[in-house]
């Protein structure tokens, strides 16, 4: 076995997870602080991967990621208001179908705003080269990782684990917990829960926005474009294996499916190809028959 | 100022069932009542309309009128209810379950600057020593006592003028609804809380208010002052006799003072 191809496995598995994670804790902070499967949390990737695009047509490419940052917050928070807040306490099932067809519509604003073609960041025509981040790719002892994986390992993670950590000791973490486990408690002790759920839904999407730029390769050329949707489905099995209602479960599944991915694809491919798209969802399967709370998911407690 | 005033307020369900039928009660600057009444006599109803969470329970106010600092507040949400000073303590001890017993204490402090966080929290630790031993476990793992003194901790850190409490004693046993009521009595004369107490447990309630008022059926039957509702045979049979099996309207001689209805 080849040490240094992997490590090398090792540090683009973790990069590629680093982005699921990303997405998958946000998806999961909305799952906690509203109860609602968000079903269009690809086309909130696709959003804000379309909005760094715009940005970047005008700024670097690191600006145009920061500045649509606060647009897809803001952008989060309007679903929050004028599609979500209304939903509250209906039939879950009406929920979901409602989420659903929240991403139908998304996907057709986009494909109306955007077109129908892959774009380039930062190119008005896809024959331009696309901008890129600085260059930070690097190549030592036999461990090659491109620019885009360095990227995602010192922006992607961080913020991950920056949410984690926040959500875990900040004021507002806090009272993000406390309304996610009851808003009536915490509207009777004064706690303002409308808007910290719609900050969470913010956050979220800020989340997606980070993880769907990247994927669309913001820090290694090529651009948005409707595949971002299927890339999207990724957030589902890592945040049934985080557990679903855990944070930092899906940050650990983000970085374990991008670990199994990796080396399924060093290892695998070869000879059964197609297995790296699959193994994600055989190990949902295996989780919900052997271990449907997770990784890190939340038991119930009841007295007794 | 920390009065509260309910007038003739009648509260619905889901556009169709009548919880309050035109209730009236009051209860001035520093002063301690109680709200007693059977399961489904609309005490938790009346608890929700005062604390604006009527909306939460698919209600709302259909006639009447809630005043609270001389400020009507029958619509005011939630959030503007607290601004006015009142923290209500719902049914069923609702901390956060899965917030540990600080956690539980931040979140009711989110207004407050971290010095006085400091100051309350320390209180509090003083007031209830085993909710300090226990303070970095789930809220959860704690006995119905420690529950309920968490709430009223948390309650404090929301610095109230009204504290409307609803069933402190529920599933607590008479020792511990003894403390319970102690230490609210406690509260009320440090603070110069104003104190609404639902319970159903008349004894325990007796003991720490002024005031009275039975409810049934949506109604007010009963208003008086404690030693009033002690003398008074109907308030005592249906409370401490325990022998009626129909509810209030089966005491004795309930059919006959029409004034109550």
């Amino acid at each position: 076995m080849d040490f240094s191809l992997v490590v090398q496995t090792i540090l683009n598995g973790l990069a590629n997870g680093a982005l699921y994670a990303v997405i998958a804790s946000g998806f999961v902070l909305v799952y906690r602080a509203t109860s609602v499967v968000n079903f269009a949390i690809a086309e909130f990737m696709l959003i804000g991967a379309y909005l760094t695009y715009t940005m970047s047509l005008f700024f670097p490419l690191l600006v145009a990621l920061l500045l649509a940052l606060p647009l897809a917050f803001a952008f989060g928070v309007l679903v929050e208001r004028g599609f979500v807040r209304p939903l509250l306490g209906r039939n879950v099932v009406a929920v979901i179908m409602a989420t659903i067809g929240l991403a139908a519509t998304l996907d057709g604003t986009a494909l109306i705003l955007w077109g129908p073609d892959q774009k380039a960041m930062g190119a008005a025509d896809i024959s331009q080269l696309p901008k890129e981040m600085p260059n930070l790719a690097f190549n030592m002892g036999g461990v090659f990782l491109s620019s885009k994986a360095v990227w995602s390992l010192i922006l992607a993670l961080p913020l991950a684990i920056l949410l984690v950590t926040l959500l875990k000791y900040s004021r507002y973490g806090i009272l993000l917990r406390a309304v996610s486990e009851s808003e009536t408690a915490a509207l009777a002790m004064g706690i303002n829960a409308p808007r910290v759920v719609a900050v969470a839904w913010g956050i979220s999407a800020m989340m997606a926005a980070i993880g769907g730029a990247f994927l669309a390769g913001a820090a290694g050329g090529g651009g948005p474009g409707h595949h971002l949707v299927l890339l999207g489905l990724i957030v589902f099995p890592v945040a049934i294996l985080g557990g679903f209602d855990s944070v930092p479960g899906a940050v650990v599944a983000g970085l374990l499916i991008g670990l199994i991915e990796a080396f399924s694809q060093l290892y695998l491919e070869s000879f059964l190809p197609g297995i790296t798209q699959a193994i994600p969802f055989l190990i949902v399967l295996l989780v919900l028959l052997f271990r449907p709370y997770g990784l890190f998911g939340q038991h119930r407690i009841e007295r007794v | 100022m920390a009065e509260i005033n309910v007038e003739n307020l009648k509260v619905v369900y889901r556009g169709v069932i009548l919880a309050l039928q035109g209730v009236s009660m009051r209860a001035g600057t520093g002063e301690a009542i109680a709200l007693l009444g059977p399961n489904g006599a609309g005490k938790s109803t009346l608890v929700r309309a005062m604390a604006g969470l009527l909306p939460q329970y698919d209600g709302r106010v259909l006639d009447g009128k809630i005043v609270i600092n001389g400020q009507e507040a029958n619509h005011l949400p939630a959030l503007k209810v607290a601004e006015l000073g009142l923290t209500a303590i719902l049914e069923g001890r609702p901390i956060f379950r899965y917030l540990t017993v600080t956690e539980n204490l931040r979140a009711a402090a989110h207004k407050l600057s971290p010095q006085r966080q400091k100051e309350i929290t320390d209180e509090i630790f003083t007031r209830f020593p085993r909710i300090y031993e226990r303070r970095f476990e789930q809220g959860g793992y704690l006995s119905g006592g420690e529950q309920q003194m968490l709430l009223l901790g948390m309650a404090l850190l929301t610095e109230p003028k009204i504290l409307v409490v609803d069933e402190p004693s529920l599933g607590l046993s008479p020792k511990l609804t003894e403390e319970v009521m102690r230490v609210l009595d406690e509260l009320r004369r440090d603070k110069g809380l104003t104190l609404v107490l639902v319970e159903q447990n008349a004894r325990a309630a007796f003991s720490i208010v002024e005031r009275v008022y039975v409810m049934e059926q949506g109604r007010v039957v009963f208003e008086g002052t404690a030693q009033e509702a002690q003398a008074d045979a109907d308030v005592m049979e249906f409370y401490l006799g325990g022998a009626v099996a129909g509810g209030f309207s089966e005491a004795k001689r309930y059919r006959r003072r029409k004034r109550w209805v």
